[in-house]
Formats: C-alpha cells, structure tokens, sequence
C-alpha cells in the first residue's frame, strides 16, 4: 500500500539555527547546495570529481550544470534545482553558475530578512522591486550593436579598418604595442559609446541612424573577433574554433545583411587520442568510418554521389513513432514452412534493390542501421551513416534536393539528391590504432555545415571540451541573436548594486521623513530598504567570489576594492562600461591599478544579454518558490525509510 | 500443492474519532490544507519517492490527489473533497479545512457525536436558508451589463494562487482574459438550445505573463514544418479522424487474427491508408487532422497532393475542432467518408510564440470556440497558472446557473458565524426541545459550528498575524504582528473583502468569546465595491459537502481492517 508522508517544517540538518529557523530548511539547503558549486564561478574553473561510493565510478565535472546532473536527487529540492538548471541550459547552455550561485545569494538574502522579522509576503514584494531595478539596470548598461556593422573576417578588419578602432584582435594587440602614443584604448572606445548619447545606440533600421550619424559613425564597427574575444572568458581555444566555425558558415551564406550564427548546423566530432592542439574547425561534415565502410569509402570518393536521407533507423522492424504492433495476431500456415530465408533478409534485399535502382550510394540516418542491411549495402558499395542530427538531414535535403523520408521503402526518384562527395579529412594512422577514419560528406562547396573536430590525448578531458565548445558557440551565437553585449567582470553587477542601494536610501530617506502615524506604510519601506541592501549584498558576493576564485585574493581584499569602486561611482552619471574590470586576465592584483599600462593590454570581457536576464531571474523565482514552501508531499514512501517524517 | 498461510484477524478499531493515532493524522491533514489556504498560503512540493517530478502548488487539486492515508476516515474525507473539487473547482480547502475544523472542535468540546451530528444539520439549514435569502448582507448579485463583477470574481481566484507569482498588471491581465474568454464562449445568436463554446488553452514557457493573449478560434502545436499552400481566401474542405490512421489495427481490440505468414499485413494497411488518401484528394480534401498518428507514407502522399496534415493533435482538442469546422470525426478507414462529415476552416496561418509554431484555425462563420495562450516564466509556475485558469473559467460558468458572488477575504465566513451564533441563541430552547437536548448542549454545538466558521476565516493569515471581526457588519479582518498591540481602530484600513472601512466599532479577536450580535447589513448607498469574491454556488456546496462529510465521520462507530 501507498503511504504518504508529509515533512512539517522539520530537519535535522542544521541544529545550531533557531526554533523558527527550522521552518525554512529549503532555503538554507539551496543556500548550502549553491556554496558547494562556487568553485565553478569565473573565468578560472577548478575541476571536481564526484565519485559514486557503490560503483567506485567517478565523474570529472568542471561546470555547475554538469556537477548537478551527476549528483543523484534526494529531496524535491534537488530535483527543482535539477529542472531549473535544465530547462535553463536547454535553451541557453551557457549561465547555470550564475543562476546557483544568485540563487544561493539570494536565498540567504532571504534567510536574513526573516531573521528581522520581515514577513513572506514582504519579502517577495521587496525582492521582485529589487529585480526589476536589476533587470532595469542590466538593459541601461547593455552595449547594442547594428548587425549591418559586425564586420565577419578578421583579417580584412584588421587590415583596413584599424584606424577606424575596430577592435580585432590583430588591432588589439597593435594597440598594445602603442598603447602609450595611442590614445584611443579599447576601453576608451565603449566609453565614448556610453557617454555620447546617455544610451548606447539601438539602430533598428538604416533610417534610424541617420539623425544620429556622427555619433554612431565611431563604433559602428564591431568584428567578430573582437566580440568573441570578448566572450570567450580564458576559453580562448576553443572560441577560436567557434569564430572560424562561424566564419566559414557566413562565406557560403548569400544573404549576408545580417551576421549570424547558425548553431544547428555545427557539428562535434570527437578524436581521442590526437593531441590538443590538432584541434580545428572543418567546412562541411565529418563523420568517423569504421571497418568494412572503409572499402566502401575508398571505392566512392571523388565520385559524384546520389544520397538518400531517412529520418528514423534502417532496419527491418523499425516502425514509426506511435506505431502500435497489433497483439493478437497469429500466423498459420497449411503446410509445414520450407522458407529459406528470413523475413528480414527479404526486406533488406528489397531495399537494397530498390537503393540500386534508384543509383543511392548513400544514406544519411538519424537512427541506426541494422548489422545485415549495413552488411548487403557495403557490397553493394552503398555507404551508410549513422546517427546523424536531424538538422543536419534537413541541412543535406536543402543543399542536394532530396527529401528525407521515415522509411526506406518511401524512397522514390524525387526524395533522392545529387552531387555529394566523401574526401579524406585526414589520414590519422599514424595516431590511432583502432582505424577510425575521418570523412568529409560535402555538397560541392556551398554548405553552411561546419564540424569541430575536438581532440584530446587524455579521454576523460574530452567531453569538458566539447562542453566548452558549446558553451563558447552559444555565447557567441546569443550575442549576434541579441545584438547586444554587457559589460563583464564584475561591471554590470556593480552597477546593479549601485541602483539597489540607491533605491534603498530612497525608501529609508522616505520612512524617516513620513509622519509617525502611517506606522504600516513605513515599516514596509524599512523591510523593502533592508531587502533592497539585502540583494545588492548577494550580487556583492558574487562579485568578490569571481575575483576570489581568479586570482591569489583574499575574501577581504576583494571586498574592499569592489567597496572603493562603487563609494567613487556616481550613479546618475555613469554607467556599467564606466567601472574598471575587476577581474583582469592575467594579474589580479592589477585590479586597482587601472591607469597603468596593463590595463591596455588585458582584453574587456563582455557576457550575454538575454542569459544574464533570464538567469538572474530564474534564480529569484526559484528562491521564491522554495521561500514560500513549507513542506513537501511525498507519495510512496517506505515507512522505515523516513524518519522525520509525518505519516497520514 | 497449496500452501496454507495463516490469516491475520482484521484489526477492528472502536470509536476512531477518539483514538489518539487517528485523531493526530486528522490534526495533522487539517495543519496541511490550512498552510495552503489563501492568496497568501504556503506551498507545498508534490513528488513520490523514486524522485518523479516535482510539483511545486497550493492547489487542492494537486495536493489531495497525491495523499495517501492508512486510515479509511482521512481517505473519505480526501475523496469527498475530491469529488467537489471534480464538479465545482473551487473552495477544496474550504471545504476540508471547514469539515476537519468541525470534527477537531467536537472533539476538543466533548459533544456527544450523535448531538454535534443533529446540530450541526440545524446549523447548515440556516446558513443555506440565510444565503438565499434577498435580504443576505454577504451575497453580491452579478450583474451580466457590467463585468465589474465578473472581473473582481476572475481576480481573486487568480491571486489565491500564490505559486503562480503574479504582479498586480499580471493578475488584471490574466483576469481580464479570462472574462474575456468567457463572455466570447457564449453564443450570441443561435435558436434552439444554447450550447457554450470552448476555450482551449495552450502553454509556452520562457515567455512574460503579459505575453499571453486570446484568440479566436484553434491555435494548434505544430510538430514539422508548415508550408504555406496557396493562400486562396476560400474555405479549406477538412477532415477530421479519431482513429489511428498510422497502420496498426486498432479496430481489432483484444480479439486475434489468423493468417498467412507470407502475408505482410503492414503492406496490406498501407494500401488501404493509401486508398483512404486518394479518396480524400478526390474529395479535394485541403487539410487532414488526425487526433494519432498518420503513417509517413499517407502523409507523404497528401502533401504531395497539396493537402496540409496536421497528427497527433489529442483528445482534448477534438471536440473544439469538431465545432469549429462542423465536421464528424472519422473513427474507421474500413469505409467510404461520407461528405456529410467534411467540415470547413476559414483560414490557415501560422503564429510563433517563443520557440513553438502554431497553426492557426479560424472558423468559417461563428463558432464560439476560443483558444488562450497562457506564457509564463517557468514551467512551475506555469503549471499552477494553468490551474488558475481552469478553476477561473469554471467558477465563472457557474455564475450563468446563479448570478451570485460571496464577499471573499473571509467575511462571508465570520458573518455567518455571527448570524449562525446569534440565530442560535435566540431559538435556543424551541431548537433544543426539537432535537432533544438541553438548551446548554445545543448552544455548545452552536459555538463548534461558529468557531470552526471562524478557524477557515482565520486560516487566511499565514505570517504570524491575527483575525479579527467587527462587532457591527461582523466582517474580517487581518492584524499584522507588526501592528498588534497598537491602536486596533487606528490602523486596521479595509476589511478582507473591501467593502467595510475602519468603522469606529469595536472589534474582538477571533478566537476569543464575545456576546452575540446581529450582523447588520451594510447600507445600500455605499459607492464602495467589494474587492475579494468567491464563487456563490461553489461555496453553498462545500459548506454542505464539509458538514455532511463531518457528519458521516462523526456517524462512524468501528473501522474493520482486514490486514490480508
């Protein structure tokens, strides 16, 4: 029998808080959670292995997404934790250490104002005040880009429009040569943008610019080097890879107004076994060929190939989705069966037949092939490949005019495309025993199709690397999506915590003023004050946490340098661009020093718009709901198993 | 060879009401569905314990479903409220809050089962009659010319949802909606019986509150790619199947079927599919739904027939779409598609909304179907907006059947009890006689009655405050911890429901004695509105399904478990 148990309020995780503190374990236990992943904030990532003490198998995880994906759920707590972080990353892939960790952050801002006694209700309206002056900040300190302006190559940039402070990386490092006769530094450049018009320039069309021409004229340039440069956050390899990537997909695309990133049509191969630094980025698709598909290979290429596509697995009892097999059905036969061959080689040699009268040589799937069709279409030199992303078949049915089908027997004349070619990427004999063999499926030149070929000696770092790959291709394709960047380092969250405490001497400076009487008016405006600080306090941590984790600073030390930056800032004049980075590239003690020489040479980190926003806000709403949650409801729960818990 | 296993005796349990276990299991039931109550409550995860999903609400239709009890008595109860919760929407936690309150109250005042039963049956005559009464000083009459009333009612059952997280403009938005969607489900002008439309809601998460919007018609998720055929203004002909068009034999049920190995019955399927097809296209068929599965053949065959194929579409969906176009779903492939089953959609298009595509279908002519898109943040969230939405569109249908409101914010609940409580004490010794018993005892049962009123009125407060009433409208009202102690009459500003401000009467504190009065009604002219609204037919029935529910448990003598 089911029994149900419902936890009240009640844990013994943390004795030493206060009889009422016991009521709100969720957010000490988000908090708790949150600081054993602060180690993944910032640019500087240590990794950390999780280790299953039953199996003795361990993870090596070097992001917060991943770390929370290997831990085994418990409580409704960790599995919330666990649906928001993936809903999160399916869209974004990028942002789920900032999500936890202001999730943390604010979950004890709320643990303190409960500890003063402000109740739920206030807190939560105080708090959504406080993120929307975040958000509000965050949109006024966004750098907006014209995407007619993104220039695409770096070294045309570079070349040609170095005068013109375009800021790629060849110029970048010019400037550096010169920077003491150069006046104009990069960072120069983003405060001229914000101090011009008082907001950075948002030209939504070609009409638009024109009134304010001599203005946007200066910085209308952006390269894309310089953006992901920018983004790349000390994953400067692997970024470089997602430029190219990015670059060789705009030079077959024709429709070149506006610069984007298409990242479903990048691909990952995966070598282990070559070293790190043979990772690159290759036009078209490259897929891994094994065994007999070798011949196979060796006996098409440089050939013109017909391709068939099927969306679905090439094998004989492979149905649809939804495809129910009737149960009740029985087979007799009047004579005792004499049949040589099985069903299944029946149906391959009509497919295989029909493959040959169409002339496939061959066949892109998402799915898997059986062993004896792959068998029948090597020796008929058809080749076959396997598991491939449905993008990609659709990418292939554009460029070669065929049309992918479920079923193979669907194949007709009008789904079949022409003028693929297989090529050798690259002979890795050398390297690999296995006998791998990397092929490029090309479309004569005009694919948009880009592989990443990743490669590592070491296997277990393999798969980081492909998380940073993607983490860097999202960053940049977000940021051409968005046309926007925002300041870094530290910047958009001081800014941030400038206007939060600016609101909240704005309601302090209201509760002393107001008259006596109004007693319910003003202790609102005290909590919303004390809330308010309370934020700017969590976002205060994430700052000195970033400088913490990058450098040899103390906890103390970064704290006051961050303290310093905002007494001096001016928050109706400035801007988030206006802050030094806190958190340099290579010396972290050069933080204070901006005047130096240094400060030329480190390059100004920028982060995502549209992630920074959602994330922060992901995070409050998950501080809300666990903060306005008293306990938890379980189904099914064996009797001996809980033993803080309430039965019905 | 069987074996003999030793049968355990059934385990009879005397007097359950009075059995400590029971009792705390009851205590502990009402502290659960008390913490939720309100626009303030707390909310509550929902998850078994092999780490399934986890369901963050307030709702009593999400809580109550995952509640499993050994005891046969909180399982009665859980289901009654179920059961109400099925045919009304609102006021679950009224209802068990209310029903557990009287059981606990009878209790702890000793009364005698068989006389709490009696008393409380006198106790819900007179509320009932009371509140059907003209003279009702708690009951607000709906006025259809003006959608004040409606909008209020939309409101606060949007905002007694405190999961979905809401601002002030969110909950106008989506209360006007909801009117909004209810007033275009009701035909203008059709003879005959009046059949209401539909709303059909969709949801898309990643997108603000303020993003969700009404349209008229079906919007419908597509799961390929769309391609606009020619865009003729004419009317699309349009089938409709209910059956599985994807070549399984789902006509056979559970019977079976002898034949031939060599027979391929897939292929056999397929030829009959591609038979259905040809018909269709002679027909000049321009879309084809499907509630499951369309094999890819037969969809590759129709649209290469200029035919736009819409699968999987779901039951839920069905009858909107049947309204819609007028056609009769097709529920076999075995016959010929008579035409009186085709129908006709006005016009096709296609609508993004974040990362969902979807098909937009206007009817031809009017129909009263609807279509919400609901967006919010996350998907926890939106799950309980959903909920909102659903109980708000109920709940505003039952005012077509009794165009009432109750004054929400628990001033309904505090004004019976006072009227209940001053009703009591002056029929007390005719009432008595009539169920025999002392005037003492039935004014005890009374005072069960009226706390167990007041315990739902107080359960509103979650943040360490106290209710209390007026002694004058005897109307509710909240006292911050921050504020108690301090001047009552100062600064208590609005009762819950609105509509009574700060009247320089005397209050008392809702868990303490006071002398009976009568409720007096508040005078007509007020301009002032009420802000806080329950549904009236909800509530009359939860009040009825609380006392009886407490009625029957209080009725029960043994409880005989077999422990097989």
């Amino acid at each position: 029998m089911n029994l149900f148990f419902f936890f009240l309020r009640q844990d013994v995780m943390l004795k030493s808080v206060t009889a009422k503190e016991h009521q709100y374990v969720g957010l000490h236990k988000l908090s708790a959670l949150a600081r054993t992943l602060h180690s993944f904030i910032g640019p500087q990532k240590s990794y950390k292995f999780i280790q299953d003490d039953r199996s003795g198998e361990s993870a090596l995880t070097c992001s917060c997404f991943c770390t929370i994906q290997n831990l085994d759920p418990t409580c409704a707590l960790d599995q919330l934790v666990r649906e928001t972080l993936q809903e999160h990353e399916k869209i974004y892939h990028t942002g789920s250490g900032c999500l936890m960790f202001l999730a943390g952050a604010w979950s004890n801002a709320a643990l303190h104002g409960l500890r003063q006694g402000i109740s739920i209700t206030q807190i939560i309206s105080a708090m959504s005040e406080g993120i929307e002056i975040c958000l509000d900040a965050i949109r006024k300190s966004a750098v907006f880009f014209n995407g007619n302006d993104v220039i695409l190559s770096r070294r045309s940039t570079a070349a040609a429009l170095s005068s013109r402070l375009s800021l790629s990386k060849k110029a970048l490092s010019e400037a550096s040569n010169m920077s003491s006769n150069l006046k104009a530094t990069p960072a120069k450049v983003y405060q001229q943008v914000q101090n011009g018009s008082g907001h950075r320039q948002i030209k939504l069309s070609r009409y638009f610019c024109e009134t304010k021409s001599e203005m946007v004229s200066q910085f209308e340039t952006y390269s894309v080097a310089h953006i992901a440069e920018a983004l790349s956050h000390r994953c400067d390899n692997v970024m470089e890879m997602a430029v190219e990537a990015m670059q060789i997909q705009s030079r077959n695309n024709q429709d070149n107004s506006f610069v984007t990133f298409d990242i479903t049509k990048v691909m990952t191969c995966v070598l282990f076994g070559l070293p790190e630094d043979c990772c690159c980025v290759v036009q078209g698709c490259i897929v891994l060929l094994a065994d007999e598909k070798v011949s196979v290979f060796h006996h098409l290429k440089t050939k013109h190939l017909k391709v068939a596509l099927v969306n679905g697995d090439l094998s004989h009892n492979y149905r649809h989705l939804g495809f129910k097999r009737p149960a009740g059905m029985q087979h007799v036969r009047d004579q005792p069966g004499v049949s040589g061959s099985s069903r299944e080689d029946e149906w391959v040699k009509k497919v295989v037949k029909l493959l040959l009268d169409l002339g496939v040589n061959l066949i892109l799937i998402t799915g898997v092939a059986c062993k004896a069709m792959v068998q029948h279409c090597c020796r008929h030199q058809i080749l076959v490949v396997e598991k491939l992303n449905f993008s990609v078949l659709r990418n292939f049915a554009q460029s070669t005019g065929s049309v992918p089908v479920t079923y193979a027997s669907q194949l007709g004349h009008h789904c079949v495309g022409t003028g693929v070619q297989l090529a050798l990427w690259r002979d890795l004999s050398c390297y690999d025993r296995k006998l791998l063999l990397p092929v490029s499926i090309s479309t004569g030149g005009n694919t948009e199709l880009v592989t990443a070929i990743l490669t590592s000696s070491v296997q277990c770092k393999l798969e980081s690397l492909e998380d940073r790959f993607w983490a860097c291709a999202y960053r940049l394709h977000h940021a051409l999506k968005d046309r926007a960047l925002l300041p870094g380092a530290g910047r958009t969250e001081m800014f941030c915590i400038c206007h939060l405490q600016k609101q909240a001497k704005y309601c302090r400076e209201k509760q002393s003023d107001s008259v006596p009487t109004a007693a319910a008016g003003t202790a609102t405006a005290l909590h919303t004050s004390v809330m308010l600080e309370l934020m700017a306090e969590g976002l205060m941590d994430y700052i000195t946490t970033v400088m913490i984790n990058s450098g040899k600073l103390s906890k103390v030390k970064a704290r006051t340098i961050v303290s310093r930056q905002l007494q001096t800032f001016d928050v109706h004049k400035g801007n988030a661009a206006k802050f030094p980075q806190l958190v340099l590239r290579n010396e972290a003690t050069a933080v204070s020093s901006v005047k130096t020489t240094e400060c030329a040479q480190t390059v100004e980190v920028y982060d995502n718009l549209c992630v920074k926003q959602e994330a922060w806000r992901k995070a409050l709403d998950l501080v809300f709901l666990v903060l306005q949650t008293d306990g938890e409801v379980v189904s099914g729960v064996d009797q001996k198993m809980e033993t803080d818990a309430m039965m019905l | 060879m069987s074996r003999v296993e030793k049968k355990a005796p059934s385990v009879c349990t005397d007097l359950p009401l009075n059995n400590a276990e029971v009792c705390a299991k009851l205590h502990l039931m009402k502290e659960l569905l008390k913490s939720c109550y309100g626009p303030r409550g707390r909310l509550k995860h929902v998850r078994n314990n092999i780490g399934g999903r986890v369901t963050t609400s307030s709702a009593s239709s999400v809580i109550l479903p995952a509640l499993y009890s050994s005891q046969p008595l909180l399982n009665l109860i859980k289901s009654s409220v179920l059961n109400h919760i099925s045919r009304f929407s609102d006021c679950g936690l009224f209802a068990g809050v209310f029903c557990l309150s009287l059981l606990e109250q009878a209790r702890r005042h000793e009364l005698r089962e068989s006389l709490a039963i009696k008393v409380n049956k006198h106790c819900l005559s007179l509320c009932t009659s009371y509140l059907q009464r003209d003279d009702c000083a708690c009951r607000v009459k709906i006025d259809f010319s003006s959608s004040q009333n409606l909008m209020t009612l939309a409101g606060s059952i949007v905002s007694s949802k405190p999961a979905c997280l809401l601002t002030e403009a969110e909950k106008l938005h989506i209360s006007t909606m909801a009117v909004r969607a209810f007033l275009q489900t009701i035909p203008c002008s059709s003879p005959g019986p009046v059949t209401l439309g539909q709303t059909v809601t969709v949801t898309v998460r990643g997108l603000p509150v303020l993003d969700s919007a009404m349209f008229p018609g079906l919007l419908v998720e597509m799961h390929d790619d769309f391609n606009q055929t020619d865009s003729s203004s004419e009317p699309l002909r349009t089938v409709l199947f209910s059956t599985s068009l994807a070549g399984d034999l789902a006509e056979l049920g559970d019977g079976t079927i002898e034949a031939d190995p060599d027979l391929d019955t897939d292929l056999q399927i397929l030829d009959q599919l591609l038979e259905l097809g040809k018909q269709l296209v002679e027909d000049e068929v321009r879309l084809c739904v499907c509630q499951k599965v369309i094999h890819p053949v037969l969809q590759q065959y129709l649209r290469s027939h200029g035919v736009v194929v819409m699968e999987r579409l779901g039951m839920a969906l069905m009858e909107p779409l049947g309204m819609l176009s007028g056609t009769q779903p097709v529920a076999t492939l075995h016959a010929r598609i008579p035409s009186t089953a085709y129908g006709r959609v006005k016009n096709l298009s296609t609508k993004q909304f974040g990362n969902k595509t979807m098909l937009h279908l206007q009817p031809d002519g009017e129909a009263a179907v609807c279509t919400a898109v609901l967006c919010h943040r996350n998907e926890t969230m939106l799950d309980e907006l959903k909920v909102a939405w659903r109980k708000t569109e109920d709940v505003l249908r039952l005012t077509l059947k009794e165009p009432s409101a109750l004054l929400g914010g628990g001033c309904t609940e505090t004004h019976l009890s006072a009227y209940v409580k001053h009703k009591g004490q002056q029929e007390a010794s005719e009432t008595a006689a009539g169920l025999r018993c002392s005037p003492a005892e039935f004014l005890l049962g009374v005072k069960v009655f009226c706390r167990s009123l007041d315990m739902v009125a107080r359960s509103l407060e979650h943040d360490g405050g106290s209710s209390a009433m007026d002694l004058n409208h005897a109307h509710h009202w909240t006292v911050s911890a921050d504020a108690a102690g301090e001047d009552m009459a100062g600064g208590l500003g609005l009762c819950g429901c609105g509509l009574v401000e700060n009247s320089s009467t005397e209050w008392t504190f809702l868990n303490t004695e006071y002398a009976e009065f009568c409720p007096a009604p508040l005078l007509g002219d007020s301009c002032r509105k009420p802000t806080v609204l329950d549904s009236f037919t909800a509530k009359v029935n939860a009040l009825q399904v609380a006392v009886e529910t407490a009625n029957l448990a209080l009725d029960v003598r043994y409880v005989i478990k077999d422990e097989n």
